[in-house]
């Protein structure tokens, strides 16, 4: 269904109100599930997505069969990382059930197991197995990027060493693959109405920096185009990044509040030169 | 079930020091040089052989009349569907998709399909009833590294060279006219998209390979698939984790990947028009005159 | 309680920028001196007091340039938050020093940082704890990581011909060997063939054991053994698993992690296996049996070699509702310890232990009433934390 998108010029305001460059609203939460090693709650606009990680633990004898793997089996000197994604059937509109070898799916945590096992120092747990759980419980768009920043979260929940956070988000274009026109805005962080009418791609970086760990574009877009959401998409990653960071420190200094964790010596205590 | 034979710890350092200090490939090509692309077509319209150094493939077209699906009445069908059998390479199995199939399957689904290559509204011969349904099967036959750009080109170069039987609608009558009672008919095509894959060696990345073939392919850190046309479209881009690369040198990748399309669709091109200019004796009156080929000398 | 994240301002008014790669090496730095954390101030770790950490540091202009917080600039969306500076903790991928003088320890890597520098960099979102010259990060929370002496809690998961292969919540199996058992019949026998066809007459799939750390592997697995009267199968109780050292809440190592505690209520005694990895096994204590006819000839191999008959047993005892009960209420206490973060240890569960008798007396059901969940759970942990 064409969906309107020529006010835009008018007001430069998108269809929910924001401006080019403003995200949306991102809500997170760490520690959600008590049970497992780490576990997030990630809201980006109404977007909402859960992530329980297990481990990383060595599989018994019996193991099923895991999807996934970015970073070697299980007997590797190096932890495998298996994703799995469950998409709730009332999770969009349409209420279309997706079965277990939905390709779309497939590669979904293939892309979130190679991006996290490039940042996790997978190297210090052989022989173990890193499960990542994801549960989608709402899609508005930018699916991919609050899977990886709720599985970033989680692992960082768990502890695993990692060199950085793994931070992603979506950039779009307002035009489209047929106008050549030059006036076209790049956006920021797109809606699912943005997303079927515009087109777009989901970057996720490595930290602060302008490493790009996972970069796809999915839409027919004028190569000339793709600078322009790249570096709007980077940008938004370290905005990503910021509150990911926001949301463990505030857990941190809160647990040291509580007394859960003995305060240790803080770096203002230590005299580093 | 057989495991993917890896590379040995020595051979993977001495193709990575090879590469990082000497800037050397182990078969001496250039960085963004391809191993020698062929396409051949078979007898039949539809067929194409793709053989990329050692990595072949055989993508095979064909149509059928079906009913469409019930919420899109006005399109034709059009699916892509992808074989890795023991025949590439020990360790893939018949029935069991691997990750590689997978994510070979939505690359080319990518690249041609979602990207509306082929005009899949021409497809539709009754609204609601009766439309083509076309299929692209492809067959690894052997694996060298690069499916990914092989199987692409020779999707392409498939259904560019398909005909399909020509049809006619009178009085709600429909009509498919045999190869002999009317010439069959080229496909709808709306552009010619082309994969280029880029591998990366280094801690972060900072080789650049095109076209790394298997052994290359097994010590890469990370990889992107860039998918464009000749016009300079993006269709795809997929660079599914991996080791994070500079921006910056991805938008380099991107612009020598649309040089290498560019040349990819002169050859599909050149390619096309000489088995068209093969296939045509003449027109009709040639084929119908009783004569043999003669043989001179 | 949920974390609001305030939508961000909007942090440019500027034209849409389009070009990435003006200048291949610089690229960002007119992203991010635009963007609210601005980044223009040297960073690197300052000497004097407030916060130490630079989040985000491209240029390390001076060592040790005295650098005043980027974080003030941030609204702070708690206000308790503000008596805890931010540099508190660390979080992955944030510097912590370029100075070659230290050691880079647990939870740190090695980053390049400009010029060729080496920075230690937190790989892990936690606190930063120094031993002499080395620096290493604690986690907030992680597996449990063994450590040689350790007292563990954990179960049997699979038989190998010579060994078991134990979970004990860590990263990796630990590896229980056969020969690092007490065999029936005396601590001096040698180990024949026939006891590496009967190991699971020893210990089967599933059993939980209480063993000791007596090596670890390169790669951080664990060797258990099990060669004291104190250590073997586990029987007569209830197992519960919490965190275990390497963060949070949980069990800490402590001086005592095996006791017996005299219960209220006509329980009797009951153990307390509190292991390091954050299993617990709360049990009947059972005193060992000593037949009549063994006790003319004492010493301590003779014991053994009794004692070590029942050792195997997968048999329970039989134990009366009254010491169930409080076996549950202890159970309840360690989980109330737990769910309100406090650490678990000898001290803590003999405390909680009487405080929660005392809760139960008032209660309405009396005596019998266990249920320590919830408020009542959170009434116990602040009477704890009172005292």
């Amino acid at each position: 269904m064409p969906l309107d998108t020529s006010a835009y010029s008018l007001a430069l305001l998108r269809v929910d109100g924001r401006r080019w460059n403003e995200l949306r609203r991102i809500h997170a939460q760490i520690r959600t599930q008590a049970a497992a090693d780490g576990s997030s709650y990630l809201e980006m606009g109404h977007t909402k997505v859960m992530c329980v990680v297990n481990g990383p633990s060595e599989p018994g004898p019996r193991r099923g069969a895991t999807s996934g793997g970015g970073g070697g089996g299980g007997q590797s000197k190096n932890a495998e990382v298996a994703v799995n994604i469950v998409i709730a059937g009332f999770s969009s509109v349409d209420r279309k059930r997706r079965g277990r070898g939905d390709k779309h799916i497939l590669e979904l945590q293939s892309t979130i197991s190679q991006a996290l096992a490039a940042s996790l120092h997978t190297h210090l747990f052989p022989h173990s197995t890193i499960n990542i759980s994801l549960h989608v419980l709402s899609q508005d768009g930018s699916l991919l990027a609050a899977l990886i920043n709720a599985a970033t979260l989680a692992c960082v929940d768990a502890g695993i060493p990692m060199t950085d956070y793994v931070a992603a988000c979506t950039a779009g274009s307002t035009s489209t693959y047929a106008a050549n026109d030059e006036g076209a805005d790049p956006l920021l962080d797109m809606n699912h109405q943005e997303e079927q009418e515009l087109p777009g791609l989901t970057v996720a970086t490595l930290g602060d920096s302008d490493r790009v760990a996972v970069l796809v574009c999915e839409s027919r877009v004028q190569v000339s185009r793709l600078e322009g959401m790249l570096a709007v998409g980077v940008d938004g990653c370290k905005q990503v990044r910021e509150i990911l960071d926001r949301v463990v420190r505030e857990k941190g200094i809160k647990m040291i509040q509580e007394g859960t964790v003995e305060r240790g010596v803080g770096l203002n205590d230590m005299e580093l030169d | 079930m057989p495991r993917e034979a890896e590379p040995s710890a020595n051979e993977k350092a001495f193709l990575l020091k090879a590469l990082q200090d000497e800037q050397i490939r182990l078969d001496g090509r250039e960085f963004d040089q391809y191993r020698p692309l062929e396409l051949t077509f078979g007898d039949e319209y539809g067929v194409a052989n793709v053989s990329l150094g050692k990595t072949k493939i055989l993508a095979k077209a064909s149509a059928e009349v079906t009913v469409p699906f019930a919420d899109r009445p006005l399109d034709g069908i059009f699916t892509i569907a992808t074989e890795l059998s023991p025949m590439a390479a020990p360790h893939f199995e018949v029935n069991r998709p691997t990750e590689t199939e997978v994510l070979l399957s939505r690359l080319l689904e990518k690249t041609v399909r979602r990207s509306g290559a082929l005009d899949t509204e021409s497809l539709c011969l009754v609204a609601g009833q009766k439309c083509w349904s076309v299929r692209v099967d492809v067959h690894v036959l052997s694996h060298d590294g690069n499916l990914t750009d092989a199987a692409c080109f020779a999707v392409v170069a498939a259904l560019r060279h398909f005909r399909k039987p020509d049809t006619s609608m009178e009085n709600g009558v429909l009509t498919v006219y045999t190869p002999a009672e009317r010439e069959p008919v080229p496909l709808g095509w709306l552009h010619s998209p082309f994969c280029v894959t880029w591998s990366f060696f280094g801690e972060e990345g900072e080789t650049a390979l095109l076209d790394a073939d298997w052994m290359e392919e097994q010590v890469r850190v990370a990889s992107v698939t860039i998918s464009l046309n000749r016009h300079g479209e993006i269709c795809q881009i997929a660079k599914l984790g991996g080791v994070p690369v500079e921006a910056v040198a991805l938008l380099q990748c991107t612009s020598v990947a649309l040089t290498k399309v560019k040349e990819f669709s002169t050859y599909l091109d050149d390619k096309l028009a000489e088995d068209a200019k093969r296939r045509d004796k003449g027109g009709f009156m040639a084929e119908l005159r009783a004569e043999n080929d003669r043989i001179v000398g | 309680m949920p974390i609001t994240i305030l939508p961000p301002k909007a942090f440019r008014d500027q034209p849409p920028r389009h070009s990435l790669n003006h200048d291949s090496d610089d690229v960002m730095s007119d992203a991010t001196s635009d963007s609210e954390d601005s980044d223009s101030q040297p960073g690197g770790v300052s000497l004097d007091g407030g916060a130490t950490i630079h989040p985000r540091k491209r240029h390390r202009s001076g060592a040790g340039a005295a650098a005043s917080s980027t974080f003030t600039k941030r609204p702070k969306t708690n206000a308790a938050i503000n008596s805890i500076p931010r540099s508190a903790i660390v979080t992955p991928g944030e510097r912590i020093t370029t100075d070659p003088q230290w050691m880079r320890g647990h939870g740190t890597y090695l980053s390049s940082a400009s010029l060729g520098e080496q920075a230690i960099t937190s790989s892990l979102a936690g606190i930063v704890t120094r031993t002499n010259k080395l620096l290493s990060v604690r986690p907030l929370r992680a597996r449990y990581t063994p450590e040689v002496g350790d007292l563990v809690v954990g179960r049997i998961v699979e038989v190998q011909a010579k060994r078991w292969r134990v979970d004990v919540g860590s990263t990796q199996l630990a590896a229980l060997p056969l020969s690092a058992i007490n065999l029936p019949g005396g601590i001096l026998r040698k180990r024949t063939e026939t006891d590496e066809l009967q190991i699971r007459t020893f210990f089967a799939e599933g059993d939980l054991v209480v063993a000791e750390v007596q090596q670890l592997f390169q790669d951080g697995g664990a060797v258990l053994h099990t060669r004291s009267l104190k250590y073997g199968k586990l029987r007569n109780g209830v197992f519960m698993a919490v965190s275990g050292t390497g963060g949070g809440g949980g069990v800490v190592r402590s001086r005592r992690q095996v006791w017996t505690l005299e219960s209220a209520n006509n329980g009797g005694p009951i153990d307390v296996i509190l292991g390091v990895n954050g299993y617990v096994w709360i049990s009947k204590h059972v005193e060992p049996v000593v037949p009549e006819e063994a006790k003319g000839q004492t010493g301590i191999t003779n014991l053994e070699e009794v004692v070590s008959a029942t050792m195997y047993s997968s048999q329970n005892d039989r134990i009366e509702p009254e010491t169930m009960r409080e076996i549950a209420r202890i159970r309840g206490v360690v989980t109330a310890l737990v769910e309100n973060g406090l650490r678990v240890d000898e001290d803590m569960v003999t405390k909680g232990y009487n405080e929660a008798v005392e809760l139960a007396l008032v209660s309405a059901d009396g005596p019998e009433d266990v249920y320590l969940g919830g408020e009542r759970g959170e009434q116990l942990a602040a009477a704890l934390t009172a005292v």
